[in-house]
């Protein structure tokens, strides 16, 4: 079985030299570093949208391009997860259905339950613009919470979440950890940092 | 998996239907009213030839199939620029689409709503106007279909080329610079009539009989090109650092 997520010799000169890490199920790895120190190429090279200058990364053996990689992974940007024109929820909606591979309609209620929990209903009936950043990276973790990735990367999930969402982010992340692997790319002081089985000081 | 394939299309049709894209073709009545009048006034006066009852109508259906290629073009070039260029589109690779369907999905929506406006346009006319007898009126909706769909790959060619701006600027100068070359009183050099595609000549022609099928099939393989074109680019975009 090849690990979850595979990252070996990863080059993004001049910010990234030269990086490898490798994660398996259950376990959060924090990979920290500064502002600019190519935190958001990296989750892009892992997501496959961004060509990765050398090294190579694999998500359980799959190139992080091909459909199957896509297939077990979920990936939360720091930004621009939503379509800024189309109402957050029904966005939430037809991706979840997307990675689950079910109709829209078979998910509607539970998205509309997540929404109650997180006391969003409101905010997520709105389209991106309407809302403040904390909601909306709250409502990006939608996903995660929905569905049962054996990957998921994030980039800064708690940079601008309120007090009052850190506690439920934390709680959402950590009870994926039974059969996922997270990669967290973060700075160091997110409380992520502290909560790792593993810290991985970016090159 | 479910949605794979249609998942871009499905997103592109809903952000379409929205006012800002949708409205500007509530612009083309008003506007092909304007144009029908104006030409059987020119025609009345002399200043255009006299048309025929028949060759009217052909000329309804042509300056519906114009203007809406018009629009068609602009709001193509603003919608797959604004999509193509955006983070959010960007993003949304992550998920497990069909990356291919990045294209075809906002090509064919596009493709469709101009379609549906092409043919509540064109049944508009024909309800309103006589049929020609002497066309037939099936062969010119056909011909005039053509412009329409090069609008919309036009459109994609050069959404992802540049921006939605430019691209429009791009793009309505072609096709104004197409439809003075297809006026009977134009008089530009040879060359002129290889380079631009024959938008405006497919309509000219389409007013005598038989049509302009070479001009049609020229404009068909016009937006043939630019579409291989343009889903090339898009790959090109995909793997850029």
């Amino acid at each position: 079985m090849p690990p979850y997520i595979s990252i070996g010799g990863y080059s993004d000169p001049p910010r990234i030299t030269y990086f490898s890490v490798e994660a398996d199920s259950g376990e959060l790895i924090a990979l920290v570093g500064g502002p600019g120190s190519g935190k958001s190429n990296l989750i892009k090279s892992i997501a496959g949208i961004r060509s990765t200058g050398s090294g190579s990364i694999r998500i359980m053996g799959a190139r992080p391009a091909s459909l199957r990689a896509r297939e077990k992974a979920v990936f939360i940007f720091q930004n621009s997860n939503f379509a800024p024109d189309l109402a957050v929820k029904n966005q939430l909606e037809r991706r979840i259905a997307l990675i689950l591979g079910v109709p829209v309609g078979s998910i509607q209620r539970d998205v509309a339950v997540w929404c109650e929990e997180m006391e969003l209903t409101d905010a997520a009936a709105q389209i991106p613009g309407q809302m403040n950043r904390s909601q909306l990276q709250m409502l990006s973790l939608a996903p995660l919470a929905l569905t049962s990735p054996f990957v998921a990367v994030l980039d800064e999930p708690m940079a601008n979440l309120s007090s009052l969402m850190v506690s439920s982010a934390l709680e959402i992340i950590v009870s994926m950890l039974e059969k996922t692997s997270v990669l967290v790319l973060v700075q160091n002081k997110s409380p992520l940092v502290k909560r790792a089985d593993r810290v991985v000081n970016l090159p | 998996m479910k949605g794979r394939n249609t998942y871009y299309f499905r997103e592109s049709i809903i952000l379409l239907l929205k006012t800002k894209w949708v409205g500007p073709y509530l612009l083309l009545p008003p506007m092909l009213a304007f144009m029908v009048y104006a030409e059987s006034y020119l025609s009345a006066h002399g200043i255009t030839g006299i048309f025929t009852l028949e060759q009217r109508t052909v000329l309804a259906i042509w300056n519906g199939s114009l203007l809406l290629t018009l629009i068609a073009g602009i709001k193509s070039c603003m919608f797959f620029s604004g999509m193509w260029e955006s983070s959010w589109f960007r993003n949304s690779l992550a998920l497990p689409v069909n990356r291919s369907s990045g294209f075809w999905g906002p090509y064919l929506a596009v493709l469709s709503v101009v379609s549906v406006i092409f043919i509540l346009t064109t049944g508009a006319v024909v309800a309103a106007l006589p049929e020609p007898g002497r066309f037939n009126i099936f062969q010119i909706i056909a011909e005039s279909y053509i412009p329409v769909v090069w609008a919309v790959s036009m459109g994609a060619f050069l959404g992802i080329l540049t921006t939605g701006i430019a691209g429009s600027m791009f793009f309505t100068t072609l096709l104004l610079l197409g439809f003075l070359t297809g006026l009977p009183i134009a008089r530009l050099p040879e060359w002129i009539y290889a380079v631009i595609p024959p938008v405006g000549r497919i309509m000219t022609l389409g007013l005598q009989y038989p049509q302009g099928l070479i001009q049609a099939g020229i404009l068909i393989l016009h937006s043939t090109a630019v579409l291989i074109l343009s889903r090339f680019l898009y790959s090109i975009g995909l793997k850029r650092k």
